[in-house]
């Protein structure tokens, strides 16, 4: 039973020593953290991280792959790391000192609808109650200084994503288009999807609410919760 | 390890020290700190800009009127007691060779004394260690002060400055200096070539490995005039370079006319090795 849902984004620079002297993203880490704590009080006895990645896999624990992204440490295999997605969030439950058994899978950011409903299925009916954690950003082309440069069809499909999560409404994102996702880069539209193909799933109604939405960097950050209860 | 005025710094923190010149006929600033108003401002100006030290001088390198210990204590002791005054936590150095100067400007507050003679009056490291002061021990190749090089030669220019220094430490921590505050520096220019001076610069390295602090005194100097063949007054570009270089061999402290160029060069190759952080990382980070 899925008892509610964290969406947080995953960008590089919330590990903290990505960003340098100054603490770039500290409010997005503090809407992150809260979507946690908030996650937390629906009681899961486990975490499920969904987050987009090269290809859908199961995954076993591994070093968050700051390194590859220019911090210090040990040197990593970009192959022996996390996907960036799981290992921000590998990070945001170890600030937040989450004990729970977390589950940790990638989903690929080109699957398909039939890769989506696997992986929802592999989640959703379980006997125990379930925590998503779900990793996506959206579009990264919002400005002439965004990673993608501007796009203006950002817009339109952040605005449908940004509804979509504050209202719970699992149809719209499950009816967003991977092709135009794709081209506007937001990382997000796959694992949005397998957590809105998993809520359907078990057909619970949703209490939704958006707790963070800000493009300080060009690319569309969303933090939102929803509980999930009949 | 480098302690000054009670403070500890580790072998990754850069320092800038400030040119404060009391004179009236200085190479680069040609007498415009001689006034106190002026001076006032120049130590104001360089704090603002980030210096950590204030080198106050009371007499130039080169030759040129004959200023006797009188003269140079005129000239410095009040203006270090009234920047003690203003600034109680600046680390203030005087740059003179002479034992009595430096024991009038300890009393008045003085943290470093700059012996940039090369150990010419052998009672300064006593003075030093009576106060309490570091002391910085140059290279001069043993000529006498405010004399220009004349045909110098030295078997190994680096050897020559390393042996000299140290022993010029190692006297002086023998006599009481803290050894955290006993510095060498091998004296761009003083009694040297530019090439001498070059080849200090690029084996810079072999000094810090003595594990003394090392201080280096680029700033506008003849060996980067000649090696770029610019006058006074654009040798900006060339001093950097110089400093960029010896910071990443690991030179410590930092004697400059410009504070803030310097910090911001000192800073950049600290990001470079590692040693410290950007100040905002985003590119693509986002």
């Amino acid at each position: 039973m899925i008892v509610a849902a964290a969406v947080c984004p995953h960008p590089p620079l919330l590990l903290r020593e990505l960003t340098g002297a100054q603490d770039v993203a500290a409010p997005l880490r503090e809407a992150c953290h809260g979507a946690l704590a908030e996650l937390a009080v629906a009681a899961p006895e486990r975490v499920v991280v969904v987050g987009g990645a090269g290809s859908t896999a199961e995954h076993t624990d591994a070093p968050v792959p700051a390194r590859a992204h220019g911090g210090h440490g040990p040197r990593v295999a970009q192959g022996g790391a996390l996907p960036l997605s799981l290992g921000v969030a590998r990070r945001l439950l170890e600030e937040t000192g989450s004990a729970l058994p977390v589950e940790l899978r990638s989903v690929a950011h080109d699957a398909g609808d039939a890769e989506i409903a696997a992986l929802a299925g592999g989640i959703a009916g379980r006997r125990e109650r379930v925590g998503l954690l779900i990793m996506g950003d959206g579009s990264a082309r919002r400005s002439a200084k965004a990673p993608g440069h501007l796009d203006e069809r950002v817009f339109a499909f952040d605005e449908t994503v940004h509804r979509a999560l504050s209202e719970g409404d699992t149809g719209a994102l499950a009816g967003l288009d991977s092709v135009l996702a794709a081209e506007l880069m937001a990382a997000g539209r796959a694992a949005w999807q397998v957590m809105a193909a998993a809520v359907d799933l078990e057909g619970s109604a949703v209490r939704a609410e958006l707790r963070y939405a800000d493009d300080p960097f060009g690319v569309l950050y969303l933090v939102g919760v929803w509980t999930c209860g009949s | 390890m480098l302690r000054l005025r009670g403070r500890e710094y580790d072998a990754d923190t850069a320092l800038v020290m400030a040119i404060v010149n009391r004179t009236t006929d200085s190479f680069y600033d040609k007498g415009a700190t001689w006034d106190d108003g002026p001076a006032f401002e120049r130590v104001r100006q360089v704090v603002d800009e980030g210096a950590d030290i204030v080198d106050i001088g009371g007499i130039k390198a080169a030759p040129g009127e004959e200023i006797d210990a009188e003269e140079e204590k005129r000239r410095v002791v009040d203006f270090v007691a009234a920047v003690r005054a203003e600034f109680p936590d600046l680390v203030i150095s005087v740059d003179t060779w002479r034992a009595a100067v430096g024991a009038a400007v300890c009393e008045a507050g003085a943290d470093v004394l700059n012996d940039a003679w090369g150990g010419f009056d052998p009672g300064l490291a006593e003075v030093a260690a009576q106060y309490g002061a570091a002391l910085v021990c140059t290279h001069t190749g043993g000529v006498t002060p405010r004399t220009r090089p004349h045909r110098v030669a030295y078997d190994d220019v680096v050897r020559d400055a390393i042996d000299s220094t140290v022993a010029q430490a190692d006297r002086a921590v023998a006599l009481g200096v803290d050894p955290a505050s006993a510095i060498i520096d091998p004296a761009h220019d003083f009694g040297k070539n530019t090439w001498h001076s070059l080849e200090l610069t690029r084996r810079l390295d072999e000094m810090v490995a003595t594990g003394r602090p090392v201080l280096v005194s680029l700033s506008n100097k003849d060996f980067v005039g000649e090696s770029l063949d610019m006058p006074v007054g654009e040798r900006l570009t060339g001093t950097l370079a110089a400093t960029a270089v010896s910071a990443w061999h690991g030179a410590q402290v930092y004697r400059v006319h410009e504070a803030a160029q310097t910090r911001q060069v000192l800073d950049m190759v600290a990001s470079i090795r590692g040693v410290r952080a950007p100040a905002r990382t985003v590119r693509g980070l986002a």
